[in-house]
Parts: structure tokens; C-alpha cells; sequence
């Protein structure tokens, strides 16, 4: 049994946790729920020794221990997947698995071939195709994070920790992912599971703890709860049926065309791809992770080259070869990866709005320091995003409002072709609805938005076109009535037309 | 937040003061240091010695101001020195003691600064080579050239109203001498640079997290080569003033700065790894070396021994300075 009581955590003014408990049993799957910023993480890191708490204490078996750094958390039996991966990339499967626990012979050298079978039987467990010498760099994102839970589990922890690894896999990995984890409650491993993805909470989990600002709001078990009730907690109001949705209303009849991709190659991970946007239309991008989605918004925006093919933006071709060129003709990008290509953490809240304005216009122009606080506070008003003050570092939001920060950056520039890559991953229900709506009345107001999303319900509920990709090629353009979850799954494997699912099943029977 | 705050102890709270506000503790350690000077040794509590410390902060201050932006902006420019010495010498050898050769003057040394900045920019920028051996190596180049060009001896002085402009009193007071008025145009003109254009704000987010300062539109390969065309300029502006200050030039006169401006810089709170810093701490940090160079000068200590008190006492202020800032990761 383990058990967080009263931990209490800040990070200078910011307060993520207080008084907050968790407590797990030996072979069951808790699921840790909650808005961004609630607090779950840092929990999980808690008990993974990255954060120190500021009160409270840990229990294991009722007796108090301490946990001050990642050895001693692994010294206790705990062992933790993180979301952005504790992977090396520049060594291979086989010494990240093994990293600080190899086997070891008499002589107390590694042992070879006790180690090439841990590994061999590890990546058959999880069924990760790959070879133990490749470098996990060369990996695919999805493959990365099988290794990193791999790698969680083979320390053959009492407890283990999985924050949003099922992010970034694809459907079959995850019902691996999950046949591995009832394997590991029968052999009575605790297990504490953290996701927004809540069909796989009620797939897989036992109980439950939710979280709201900082606070553990409820524990109990799964059965207790229902959809409803878990957004009760997590947001402290029931989902308002009776609220309207924004309505975007779509008719490409007679509309300019604003971006006209034909015929775009881009080595080696597109080819021939023609899509095609309308004035205050949104054109969703479907399909696994790795299809191409990524490089063909970076392609549009500039900030890679294409071999082939034409991109015709606004009536005329472009030939942009910065993205700077892009957003001073009035192209906006919002990144779902949002440490590494969207968010200044060292820079304020009120510099992190303001960036798109910084990047366009006189380099050398003034930039009135009233005006600049007016743009940012009525951002920040507009689209709800919890601050302590606009001077705070960007780093002191939690990650939806961090998003909702880049969202609000491009949207309050208006620019004439949006582009969006992932832009919700990671991000709450709650903030991810909030990023829709805002981006159907912009599209109401006459802005084009490209979105690229790993979520079907993303695009299904947000686009007006739905093109999926598969291995660089479109494999669908799914409009109208078309727009079902069964063809977006069916052209996201590949199979674009129902014959054609017919004829694969039987290639396999 | 109050309460936060006084459930810390004093050094708890002295430390977040520090890493808060570093420009504020930097005056606070040049007043502290000034002080022990004074009780070492009461005669140097005087207002022409205070006339040449605001003399040497001013010169150190101009020079850091490129380097400011540079480092801010990710890069670091180990260049200041040998262009300051540079343009120290075609200050005395254009001006040759003759008044009415300003504005020639000023055109030929800023043109140096930014034909070196620029070189520094494109090198680091399109080679891809670490900013700290690309500058080295280009200052290494400049600095062979004083010799050439001079056969080792540089000739000529200052023109009299040149130096007149730099190293008079105003209003004969003793504690203000003249290089004040060449501040009053430099600093503001950094501050605007930095604080309230466009291109300053660009700087912080190329330095804070250059792939999505690119993404985001920002043109990072031309913002970067300008904040090393800048620091150019300011450097050889700086050694213009040095020149006047010092009357006569040789080579590799100001080679120090390109030192002294560095830990200056990060004395005043300016990051290392970039998008992170202010003028103001650059001042500050300027003061402190001067001061701390008053103190150690002031108790008798010879000259090796003065450089390795120096040297102890930066890596002192260094590991406090730089320390990482815990923020929610």
C-alpha cells in the first residue's frame, strides 16, 4: 500500500498541490484524474524523487519513508513511464533498458547473455518490433514510449507510474500496453494511471483519485462514476447540456480558395499529396502519428523545403523559405509541442502573447509598452487562461493554459491561414474545448484553419474536410455525411474505400 | 504569498532576492565593496576617485551593451576586447591630435565594429561553429592586424577637444566627469534597442527558445548576426572613448574588455544559455568589477596577486549568480 498524505507543493507563488492525497493497493490500476494544472504531475513526480514536497509524507505499508531523489524512489520499488520520455537517444534499446540495473556475472561484469534475454523477452512482451542494437533515436515516437514503459517495467517495481504514455501510441499498442498492465495486477503490482483519454479509464482502471487545483477532490472506485461525474469533479461544474456550441456553418460555394497544395512531394515522408482550403473553412488532417501530417504544415509554413509539387497560398504561388516570410504574409502556427516549438519558458506570460506581433512588422519599430500589456490582458481575459500575473514566467502555467497562451498568441493576430499541428495533445477536455470554440467563431469570422490532430473526436466534431493521410498519401477526403468515426478509423489504417477492407480481410484469411 | 514569505529563512529569502532581482544585488555588493574600500584605506573616499570609477563604469558599460544583446540573444561575442583596442588605434591614428576629424572618425570605427560583428554573425550563424571559437578567432585575426598595419606601435593622439569632450569635469565638479554626456546617449539608445523595439523582444525569444522563436515567424539567422553587428559598433564606440580617455593607443590596449565585459554582463543577471538578462544588471556588474578592482588596488596588493583575488572572487559571484531558477518543469 502506498500512501501520499496531506503533500503540500509550491513553486514560488505558484501552488500546485495542497493537501493532497493518494493512496494505491497492491494489484489494482488507479486512474489519477484532472484538469492540466491540477496537480497531477507533480504528484507523480513526487513520488518519482524529481520534486521535492514542501509538507505532507509518503507511506509504504504505513511505515513513513523518504523520497528524495530517483534513486531512492527506485530503492522503494517504484518505477515511472513519463510522457516526455527518460529515454537516451544516442545509446541503444538494450542499454537504455538496462541503464543502472544490469545483470551482472560473478566477476561482476555485465552478463551478456543474461541480458540479451531480459531484453528479448521484454520486447516480445510488449511486442515492440525493433532490433536491441538500433538506437532508440531512430525510433518512431510511438516505438519510444512502448521502450519507456518497457524499461519501467523491467525494473520490476511494487509500483508503478505511467503519466500519459498513451499519448502518443497507436490503438494496438495500447490494448498491448493494456494486457501487460491486468498481467501485472494479477501478479499484484500497483499501478497508478494517469490520461485525459477516458475510455481507457474505464477500460482498464479499478479506482480512481480526481484532482482540481491542487486538491484531491474525490477517491473511489470506478464503478462509482460516470463520465458526467468525473467532469463534475474535475472542473467543479456539470457539463451544461443546455448550452449552445458554437455552430460553424459550412458552404465552399463560389469562396476564394486560400491555400491550393498540388501534387506536393517532400523526401521521404510525403508524396503527391493536393489538398485545398476555402475562405473560413476548416480542413482537418487525420491519420496515425508519422503519415507526413507534420511536414507538410512545415512545408506550407516555410520552415522546411519540398522536392515537388506547388503550394499556391492566397492566388499566388508561394515560395516561402522562411517562416518568417509565411507569418508577414499573414500565416499563423501553433504547435502541439509546446516546449519545444511553442513556449518561451523564461520569458513572461505578457511576452509569450505578444510574440506573434514581436515576429511581424519594423524590426527596429517601437513597441509601446501600454498598448502591449492592453493586447496581452485582453487576451488573457478572452480565453480564460489561469494566470498569477502577466510578469510570471510562461513556465509557472500549467500545460493547457501554456497552449491556451500559444492559441491565444496566433488568434488575437488574425491571421488569414491558420495552421495547427497536434494542438490539444496533452491539453484537458475542459481547455480542448475551449480551443474549439474558439477556433469555430474565428472560422465564422472568415479565417482559414488547417488542424492536423491525432484525435478523431477532434476532427470529427471540428472539420468541415477531413483529408486522412497514410504512409504520405491521402488516403481519404471524408466531407459531409462521410464523416464517420467508422471511415476516419477504416482510412487511417489504410483502407480507403469498404471493398477494400473486404479484400484485405481476405488477403489475411 | 505573504505567508509564503516569511515561512522562509533569511538566506532562503536573501537567495530568491538574488536570483529575482540580480541588477539590485549587484549595486548592493559594488555599495558593500566600496565601503570596505573606504575603511581600508579613508583617502580614497574622494571626488576625483569617484570621478574615475564613474569614468571606467561608463567605458565598461558601453562596451558590455553589445555584449548584453549578444548573450541575451544566445550568442556570446569574445571580440569586444580586440575591436575596442582597434578602434582605440584608428582613433589616434585618424586624429592624429587634429581637432575636426570626429565624425571622419566615427564613420571609420563603427564601420570596423559592424564589418566585424558581422563577420562574427555570419560565422556563427551559417557555420554552425560555437560563438565563443568563432569570435576568438576573428578577434585573433584583428588583433594580428593592429600589428601589421601599425608595425607594432601605433601612432599619434587623441585630437585635444576629443579628449576635452570625454575627460572634463561638468560644471567642475570632480565626481562628474564629461563621458557622463556620451552616456546619456548610449544607455537610453540600448534600452530603447532592447526594452521597447522590436528587434530587442525578438532577441529574448531567439535566446529563450530559438526553434519556436523561428516557427513563430521570428527570422533567427538575421536577428542573431544583428545582435553581433551591434555589439560591434558599441565596442568600437567604446574604444573610441578609451582612446580619449587614455589620450594615447597600443596594441591590444583594451584587450581585457573583452573579459571584463563578459563577467560583467553575467554579474548583472544576464544568462548564459540565453533569453534571460537586462542593461541595468549590465551596469551594475560593470560597477561591481570596477569597485572590486578599486578595493583590491587599494590594499596594497601587487598586480599577480590582485588577478588571482579577482579571479576567485568572480567564480565566488558566479555560483551565486547562475544558479537555475526552480520553476514548474
Amino acid at each position: 500500500m502506498f500512501e501520499l498524505r496531506g503533500v503540500d507543493k509550491r513553486f514560488d507563488a505558484v501552488v500546485a498541490l495542497n493537501n493532497a492525497s493518494l493512496n494505491v493497493k497492491p494489484g489494482e490500476v488507479h486512474a489519477l484524474l484532472g484538469s492540466n494544472g491540477s496537480g497531477k504531475s507533480t504528484m507523480i513526480k513526487i513520488l518519482a524523487g524529481l520534486v521535492n514536497p514542501n509538507a505532507g509524507e509518503i507511506l509504504i505499508d504505513g511505515s513513513p519513508v523518504e523520497i528524495r531523489n530517483g534513486y531512492d524512489s527506485r530503492k522503494l520499488g517504484i518505477a515511472t513511464a513519463f510522457q516526455d520520455l527518460s529515454l537516451i537517444p544516442t545509446m541503444s534499446v538494450r542499454d537504455n533498458i538496462l541503464l543502472g540495473n544490469e545483470p551482472k556475472n560473478a566477476l561482476g561484469l555485465v552478463d551478456q547473455r543474461a541480458s540479451d534475454e531480459i531484453i528479448s523477452r521484454l520486447l516480445e512482451r510488449f511486442q515492440i518490433d525493433c532490433d536491441p542494437d538500433d538506437y532508440v533515436q531512430t525510433l518512431m515516437p510511438s516505438t519510444q514510449t512502448m521502450l519507456e514503459v518497457a524499461k519501467a517495467v523491467a525494473l520490476k517495481p511494487r509500483l508503478l507510474l505511467l503519466d500519459e504514455v498513451t499519448a502518443a501510441l497507436h490503438y494496438d499498442e495500447i490494448q498491448v500496453l493494456f494486457s501487460v498492465m491486468r498481467e501485472l495486477k494479477e501478479e499484484g503490482i500497483a499501478m497508478v494511471y494517469v490520461t485525459h483519454r477516458m475510455n481507457e479509464v474505464f477500460e482498464v482502471c479499478d479506482r480512481t483519485t480526481i484532482m482540481r487545483s491542487g486538491e484531491s477532490v474525490i477517491t473511489g472506485p470506478m464503478d462509482d462514476f460516470s463520465l458526467d461525474d468525473i467532469v463534475y469533479y474535475m472542473t467543479g461544474q456539470r457539463p451544461d447540456k443546455s448550452k449552445k456550441d458554437v455552430v460553424h456553418s459550412h458552404s465552399d460555394g463560389g469562396r476564394e480558395i486560400v491555400l491550393d497544395v498540388k501534387n506536393l512531394s517532400i523526401f521521404p515522408k510525403v508524396h503527391d499529396i493536393s489538398l485545398r482550403a476555402h475562405k473560413g473553412e476548416i480542413v482537418g488532417i487525420g491519420g496515425l502519428q508519422g503519415q507526413g501530417q507534420p511536414e507538410l504544415i512545415r512545408a506550407i509554413l516555410g520552415a522546411i523545403r519540398y522536392e515537388e509539387g506547388e503550394i499556391i497560398y492566397d492566388g499566388e504561388p508561394s515560395t516561402f523559405k522562411l517562416p518568417s516570410k509565411a507569418v508577414k504574409n499573414g500565416m499563423g502556427f501553433i504547435s502541439g509541442e509546446r516546449n519545444r516549438e511553442a513556449v518561451f519558458p523564461a520569458r513572461t506570460v505578457l511576452e509569450n502573447i505578444l510574440a506573434g506581433k514581436v515576429a511581424k512588422g519594423k524590426t527596429f519599430a517601437y513597441m509601446p509598452a501600454k498598448a502591449n500589456r492592453s493586447f496581452a490582458q485582453s487576451a488573457v481575459d478572452k480565453y480564460n487562461i489561469v494566470i498569477g500575473s502577466l510578469n510570471h514566467p510562461a513556465s509557472s502555467l500549467s500545460g493547457g493554459n501554456q497552449q491556451k497562451l500559444v492559441v491565444a498568441r496566433w488568434i488575437a493576430m488574425q491571421p488569414k491561414l491558420l495552421l495547427l499541428d497536434d494542438p490539444t495533445r496533452g491539453v484537458d477536455i475542459h481547455s480542448r474545448l475551449e480551443i474549439h470554440e474558439i477556433l469555430k467563431e474565428c472560422a465564422n469570422d472568415g479565417m482559414t484553419i488547417l488542424i492536423s490532430s491525432s484525435e478523431s473526436e477532434e476532427l470529427l466534431s471540428l472539420c468541415d474536410v477531413i483529408y486522412v493521410f497514410y504512409e504520405g498519401c491521402v488516403s481519404a477526403q471524408l466531407t459531409g455525411e462521410n464523416k464517420t468515426p467508422e471511415k476516419l478509423v477504416a482510412a487511417m489504417m489504410g483502407m480507403s474505400e469498404d471493398h477494400e477492407i473486404v479484400s484485405t480481410m481476405e488477403a489475411k484469411a | 504569498m505573504n505567508s509564503t514569505q516569511s515561512t522562509l529563512t533569511l538566506g532562503q529569502r536573501s537567495k530568491l532576492f538574488m536570483q529575482n532581482s540580480p541588477a539590485r544585488m549587484a549595486f548592493i555588493i559594488a555599495i558593500i565593496l566600496y565601503a570596505v574600500t573606504v575603511m581600508i584605506s579613508p583617502g580614497s573616499f574622494n571626488a576625483s576617485a569617484i570621478g574615475s570609477i564613474v569614468m571606467l563604469t561608463l567605458l565598461l558599460s558601453i562596451a558590455s551593451a553589445g555584449q548584453t544583446i549578444v548573450l541575451i540573444g544566445g550568442g556570446m561575442d569574445f571580440g569586444v576586447g580586440a575591436v575596442m583596442s582597434s578602434a582605440a588605434i584608428l582613433t589616434t591614428t585618424i586624429m592624429n591630435s587634429q581637432d575636426g576629424r570626429f565624425f571622419p572618425l566615427l564613420f571609420a570605427a563603427l564601420s570596423m565594429g559592424a564589418t566585424v560583428g558581422l563577420l562574427n554573425g555570419i560565422c556563427t550563424v551559417k557555420i554552425g561553429l560555437p560563438p565563443l571559437i568563432v569570435t576568438m578567432a576573428i578577434s585573433n585575426v584583428i588583433t594580428r592586424m593592429q600589428y601589421v598595419l601599425t608595425q607594432g606601435s601605433p601612432m599619434g593622439y587623441a585630437s585635444p577637444s576629443f579628449i576635452k569632450s570625454v575627460t572634463s569635469k561638468l560644471f567642475g565638479l570632480q565626481f562628474l566627469p564629461s563621458i557622463i554626456l556620451y552616456g546619456l546617449i548610449i544607455i537610453p539608445l540600448v534600452f530603447y534597442l532592447l526594452n521597447h523595439s522590436r528587434f530587442g523582444k525578438q532577441v529574448y525569444l531567439l535566446g529563450n527558445n530559438p526553434v519556436a522563436a523561428r516557427l513563430n515567424g521570428v527570422n533567427i539567422n538575421r536577428v542573431q548576426i544583428l545582435t553581433y553587428v551591434f555589439s560591434g559598433m558599441f565596442a568600437a564606440f567604446a574604444g573610441m572613448l578609451g582612446a580619449a580617455y587614455m589620450n594615447a593607443a597600443r596594441c591590444q590596449i583594451f584587450d581585457e574588455y573583452a573579459y571584463n565585459s563578459l563577467i560583467a554582463v553575467i554579474i548583472g543577471g544576464t544568462s548564459f544559455s540565453g533569453g534571460v538578462g537586462t542593461y541595468t544588471g549590465s551596469i551594475a556588474g560593470s560597477l561591481v568589477m570596477v569597485v572590486l578592482s578599486n578595493l583590491l588596488t587599494a590594499m596594497g596588493l601587487a598586480q599577480p596577486t590582485r588577478n588571482v583575488f579577482m579571479g576567485l572572487i568572480m567564480i565566488v559571484l558566479l555560483i551565486l549568480y547562475n544558479r537555475e531558477k526552480k520553476v514548474r518543469q
